[in-house]
């Protein structure tokens, strides 16, 4: 609909079409109507999640992954099967999916379903264990290296050591001295990844803090802390969402690689990793030991990639109307 | 020769250009038209979100993804051709018969191949010239827009440039294929005011060297006076009136070009208020009803409110799209002719008292130095000057002046090297204790140039002028600080209702006077105003500086104004300093300064400004400032005293030799 | 130019001598057992294990062995394995495998490049088209899935429906179709990713914006302006990404048994043959910062900006 041509009145210019006279008065004049200049009432982040959920793929997602989480977290207290419980007759071996395992039995007997629920459980805490620790330590020296710049020397020899070589050498190598546990794969992650967040985080606190409105506020002598509650930290919130949710696909892809090479993680401990190996050496006899476990796998790594991508895209302002 | 008689090469009819922004259709032009004669400037003035960019890049099909021309016809040398072709079809157009030069040169150019190569391959590719004829072509392009050495500066790379040059490349490729028109879309904006001059008699050379049309975008009305043969005044994506320079600059019709030359700062007659336009401009989202700047006309009549104007003739070559030209219209314009140009209110003196007291601030021998990379870079060198409670001090200089330096040292904001600065008796260049900081920090505040960057875009307008309040404690109960809020919203005439909004709902000037709303509701003594309207739009400049002089008057404020056009700070200043490569080269009293300016960089930077008269801006010739021509070798520069309070960085022959050249120069601009 | 070079150089050299450290230092903690060959852990006593340790050195203070460990580095020696090649020098062993591991990358990192960058100016060429979504599905699947389990996938499923063989043997070259395809999945997709996103990017940029209004036609600009300059971080990161995928080839190796030094490490892990650990691990290091370095080298050639760093300094 062109609304200009509506406004037009209908005659042409130089001719005689009279108009009532009373309109060439004086109007009346508002200061406020010239200031309207027609911005719509906008807050940051009703926008970005507006637009985070216009998308269906992302609110079936969120739903999906929010009850699956939800069922696992859950699952020991929902049922006592154990995922430990070892069969001795052969005959419980290697069963195809039923009623009483709808997932099967693994080559010792155990309960397919049990044991996936309790590998997800636990691969999951420690992913977002892993996205938690990553990305808090990310943000406080990313910050600390934003603010000081006497630190970039230090920092920058750190840097190139750590991410010249490639992760999965110090990974391998620190699962490798360290006692196999949750706990070692933990801090073998953590221990590889922060250096790249914090680097990250450095170079938008650089871009954030040589702000003009910062500046603003030293000026105005707001204490360092308010400056960071009220003019760093919800910047940075959207990035840390989003980091923090792509952390987690690459956590569980390390886990799986760690317990490949069978470091680090107790082979006799339920996990997603542990699971798709293990799973892996039947396969060929016993596909379903293994589909099983990877397509849950697979479903976390895709939703949180997903998840943390749109998310990116939400939290950009251009991409709001 | 009359107008009239020349030929059309060009015209534009009821061009519509809309955007889709995210499932919302904007209208960003609306029926525009222009013709464009040959061998004219035609200027396009307007401000951001007039359409004025946008308009013209639709006759080269140049805009941007998501918009696209809906209707309209365009049309070179009687052909017409459509404005929605394929991009293989515009390439008959661009750059053979349209060309185009953008506003910043610094991204204009390919940094990883030679300025050589980006020229030659516009001639290999219009006119499958052999490589070592275009080569020789190109060369011969470098040298014609004035780049010293082509053959050598044709092997380097744009990083080798400067931003003037940077330009003249950018222009030199722009004309390689002799086009009909060029259109320049705001080219000297990102230069400095020396450097805009020397591009724009560039361009006016070019233009009869090549018998081109020049369509030429700004929003600066003094480079229109100076380059406009014709003039298009563009408001919320129309034209609302279009004619020769000197019938819009002398003889205007439409309510908004009446307002807009009324406004200019230039023309501000000292100690009485600027003819400000009240209001913002509206932006693509606004849904426009009748005459789009009737909002912020006051003398707006009822049918402004409700039809959209046609475009009425006032003279063969001048037309305004206003209702007061109607013929109806004519009691009501009788009757406002009677009334006449109102006079703005007087402001209320507040002249500093004649040097008896000591001064608020001083400066002393200040130097602040950067390091880059390995060298050191001297920002400020040696700077001193005192400022007296009451004025309004500004300091004037180029990129790299050091300006902005000085006023960063003065916040605290940045490092000194050496020298002093006193404030109230005290030095404050030193670690101060805690209780000494914060009484500096609030009897010291700052307003920034960029609106857009200056507020924290997460919080709402009720913290962000809270923020000094809680921080000087400045209230005893919640509700006192809100009422301090409240007035403070309503002193830079804001409703009080937009406390709860977010930064993001306000247009740049409203962003201005939030940001002017923080910094004065601590109830400083001195402000500093680093560039505060330089990125503001040409309407709506005066309401800000009236606003400034207003509180100043109320509050009894000081100002050290920052600025890097001299003609601006005349109107507000008592006291003008001219900074140059870090250095104070002259200072003295505005008026002074203005009647007898004694230093050539001073001269050359008073020269450069243009003026809005076409009838100055016509014929004058700009003096480049040579920094090699003084000649220290028998006695170096001091800081003396040529007159009573006028100062000037000089050796005594020199300064000799400039009070002669200068006697007499009187009333002249 | 020169200055430039040095300073990358002297860069190198500072990050190859901490990671030796970091890694030496990393490797003092390993595991005891990991200096015995099986029969010894089982056989000793306690005093005559610390008695061997000692004559291995592995006790003394840090300083002294990291002293014996760089003399012996510059020597050629490289220390004996114990687990895996009982008492032969590792440099010996390592020889062939890494000639292996080599021709293997490099074919697959050629192959990567070979199909990713065209990938990638398909998809950026028709942004939203039906190749950019395909090629994004693709993307988003190489990057969320962990791609130990995409390398499952390759070696079952393509061996059986391709009818090739389930493991490398050096003679069948039919063998190495699965590696090497397996080593360049996931890099194809960088390679298109990136290099989309820096040929979008490039295409919002003004002086691109500037060549349309010149009249270049679209092929001219992306070929001669646009890619140009895309290219010119991808170049910085081709040979890091050739020694990168070295590591990344670790699994590959392994699952495919090829007799070269990424399958040695994951190998000698399991094992836990301390020594060649060892020297494994810093091989890949300083491959890696080689690569980083010689990356400076490459994009000193394609951009001209990097001589202003030396014209100016």
């Amino acid at each position: 609909m062109d609304n200009y041509s509506l406004q037009s009145p209908p005659f042409e210019p130089g001719k005689d079409a009279v108009l009532p006279q009373e309109l060439f008065t004086r109007a009346e004049f508002s200061e406020q109507a010239g200031e309207d200049t027609g911005f719509t009432n906008y807050s940051y982040w009703r926008s970005t999640l507006n637009t985070f959920f216009k998308s269906h793929l992302v609110k079936v997602i969120v739903v999906l992954v929010a009850l699956l989480v939800l069922f696992t977290l859950l699952f020991p207290v929902l049922t006592d099967k154990d995922p430990y419980q070892v069969a001795l007759s052969a005959r419980k071996w290697n069963l195809p999916p039923s009623a009483a395992h709808p997932f099967g039995t693994d080559g010792v007997g155990r309960d397919i379903w049990a044991r996936v629920w309790h590998g997800t459980r636990t691969s999951l805490i420690l992913a977002v264990a892993v996205a938690v620790v990553e990305v808090g330590i990310g943000v406080i020296i990313g910050a600390v290296w934003g603010f000081y710049r006497k630190l970039d020397t230090l920092m920058f020899a750190i840097y190139n050591t750590l991410t010249n070589v490639p992760s999965t050498i110090y990974l391998v190598l620190i699962a490798y001295i360290m006692k196999p546990s949750v706990f070692t794969i933990m801090i073998a992650l953590v221990a590889t990844g922060w250096i790249s967040e914090a680097r990250w985080f450095r170079s938008r606190i650089l871009a954030l803090r040589e702000a003009d409105y910062n500046i603003a506020s030293i000026c105005l002598m707001t204490p360092i802390r308010r400056i960071i509650s009220r003019n760093v930290v919800p910047h940075l919130m959207s990035l840390v969402i989003m980091s923090a949710a792509l952390t987690i696909p690459a956590s569980i892809g390390s886990e799986v690689f760690l317990s490949y090479i069978g470091v680090g993680l107790p082979p006799d401990l339920c996990t997603l990793g542990n699971l798709v190996n293990q799973g892996r050496s039947a396969f060929l006899v016993y596909p379903y030991q293994m589909i099983i476990p990877t397509l849950i796998l697979c479903f976390i790594t895709i939703s949180f990639y997903v998840i943390g991508n749109k998310f990116a895209d939400a939290s950009d302002p251009r991409n709001h109307i | 020769m009359q107008y009239q008689d020349r030929k059309k090469i060009f015209s534009a009819r009821d061009v519509v250009v809309k955007f889709n922004l995210r499932g919302k259709v904007l209208t960003a032009v609306r029926k525009a038209s222009l013709d464009l004669y040959e061998g004219e400037t035609l200027a396009i003035v307007g401000e951001s979100g007039s359409g004025k960019s946008v308009f013209t890049k639709s006759f080269i099909g140049m805009l941007d993804k998501n918009g696209y021309m809906e209707s309209g016809s365009l049309a070179l040398d009687g052909q017409e051709y459509p404005g929605t072709q394929s991009e293989k079809e515009w390439l008959n157009i661009r750059g053979k018969k349209i060309a185009m030069v953008f506003q910043d040169p610094m991204t204009s150019l390919n940094p990883v191949k030679t300025v050589g190569q980006q020229i030659r391959e516009v001639i290999t590719w219009h006119f499958k010239t052999d490589k070592e004829t275009a080569k020789q072509e190109a060369i011969e392009l470098l040298r014609l827009v004035g780049i010293p050495e082509p053959e050598q500066r044709y092997k380097q790379y744009p990083h080798q440039f400067s931003g003037g040059m940077r330009q003249r490349v950018v222009i030199a490729t722009a004309i390689a294929c002799k086009p009909r028109i060029l259109i320049c879309d705001e080219p000297t904006t990102a230069l400095d005011v020396t450097v805009q001059a020397q591009i724009l008699q560039l361009i006016k050379e070019l233009k009869d060297e090549f018998g081109m049309s020049v369509i030429y975008i700004t929003h600066d009305l003094g480079v229109v006076a100076h380059v406009a043969d014709r003039v298009a005044v563009m408001y919320a994506g129309q034209i609302i009136e279009h004619g020769l320079a000197n019938e819009i600059f002398k003889d205007a019709r439409h309510p908004y070009t009446k307002a807009l030359l009324l406004s200019l700062p230039q023309l501000g007659e000292k100690g009485r208020d600027l003819h400000a336009i009240k209001g913002s401009p509206p932006n693509l989202y606004k849904e426009i009803k009748g005459d789009a700047f009737a909002p912020r006309n006051p003398e707006a009549m009822k049918i402004d409110f409700l039809y959209e104007p046609p475009m009425f003739q006032v003279s063969d070559t001048h037309f305004a799209k206003t209702w007061l030209l109607h013929a109806q219209a004519r009691p009501y314009t009788d009757a406002l002719d009677r009334e006449g140009i109102k006079d703005t209110e007087p402001l209320r003196s507040s002249r500093p008292a004649e040097g008896k007291e000591p001064p608020l601030l001083s400066v002393k021998n200040l130097t602040v130095n950067y390091k880059l990379g390995r060298r050191t870079f001297c920002a400020v060198n040696d700077v001193s000057f005192d400022i007296h409670a009451g004025e309004t001090f500004s300091l004037v200089g180029e990129s790299g002046s050091g300006k902005t330096t000085v006023g960063k040292a003065i916040m605290k904001i940045c490092h000194t090297n050496a020298g002093e600065i006193w404030f109230q008796g005290k030095q404050v260049n030193k670690k101060l204790a805690r209780n000494e900081l914060a009484a500096y920090r609030q009897a010291v505040q700052m307003i920034f140039q960029d609106p857009m960057a200056s507020l924290n875009d997460r919080a709402k307008v009720e913290y962000i002028i809270s923020e000094g309040l809680y921080n000087f404690k400045l209230f005893k109960k919640d509700a006192e600080r809100r009422q301090k809020v409240s007035r403070a919203m309503e002193s830079v005439g804001l409703m009080p209702e937009y406390l709860t909004r977010f930064p993001h709902e306000f247009s740049g000037g409203q962003r201005q006077r939030i940001g002017i709303a923080r910094s004065l509701v601590v109830e400083p003594s001195l402000v500093v105003a680093d560039e505060p309207i330089s990125a503001l739009d040409v309407s709506i400049r005066a309401q800000v500086i009236n606003l400034l002089n207003r509180l100043k008057a109320e509050k009894q404020l000081t100002y050290l104004f920052i600025a890097h056009d001299l003609s601006v700070v005349r109107y507000i200043s008592d006291r003008i300093a001219v900074m140059y490569k870090g250095r104070l080269v002259e200072l003295a009293e505005a008026e002074a300064l203005f009647r007898r300016p004694l230093h050539p960089y001073t001269r050359a930077l008073m020269d450069a400004a243009p003026v809005p008269d076409p009838e100055i801006e016509r014929d004058k010739k700009v003096a480049v400032y040579n920094p090699a021509a003084h000649d220290y070798t028998r006695e170096g520069p001091a800081w003396l005293e040529a007159e009573p309070g006028h100062y000037v960085r000089a050796n005594r022959a020199e300064l000799a030799d400039w009070l002669k050249i200068t006697h007499g120069r009187g009333a002249g601009v | 130019m020169k200055r430039y070079y040095l300073s990358k150089l002297g860069q190198a050299i500072i990050t190859i001598t901490l990671v030796v450290l970091v890694v030496f230092a990393l490797l003092r903690f390993m595991p005891t057992a990991g200096y015995f060959s099986k029969e010894q852990w089982k056989d000793m006593s306690e005093p005559e294990k610390t008695a061997y340790l000692r004559s291995l050195g592995v006790l003394d203070p840090l300083l002294v062995q990291l002293r014996r460990f760089v003399t012996g580095l510059f020597s050629g020696d490289l220390g004996r394995s114990i687990v895996m090649y009982p008492n032969m020098p590792i440099a010996s062993v390592l020889g062939d495998k890494m000639a292996h591991s080599l021709l293997l990358n490099l074919l697959s990192w050629f192959f990567s490049a070979l199909i990713g960058m065209p990938l990638g100016l398909a998809m950026a060429s028709r942004k939203g088209g039906l190749t950019d979504k395909l090629g994004t599905l693709y993307v988003v699947i190489i990057r969320a899935v962990p791609s130990i389990i995409i390398h499952f996938f390759i070696q079952i499923y393509c061996s059986r429906w391709l009818g090739l063989p389930l493991l490398f043997y050096l003679e069948q070259p039919i063998s190495w179709i699965l590696p090497i395809l397996s080593m360049s999945i996931g890099s194809i997709a960088g390679y298109g990713v990136w290099l989309r996103r820096y040929i979008v990017d490039e295409e919002n940029k003004d002086y691109i914006k500037f060549a349309r209004v010149k009249g270049l036609s679209q092929r001219y600009i992306m070929w001669r302006h646009v890619l140009r300059n895309a290219i010119v971080p991808i170049a910085i990161n081709l040979p890091a990404d050739f020694l990168l995928m070295l590591s990344g080839s670790l699994v590959i190796e392994s699952m495919y048994s090829i007799p070269g030094t990424g399958g040695m490490l994951i190998k000698s892990i399991k094992a836990m043959d301390n020594p060649m650990v060892q020297v494994l691990v810093l091989l890949y290091g300083a491959l890696s910062v080689f690569g980083v370095f010689l990356g400076d080298v490459v994009v000193s050639f394609v951009d001209p900006r990097i001589k202003l760093v030396d014209s100016n300094g």
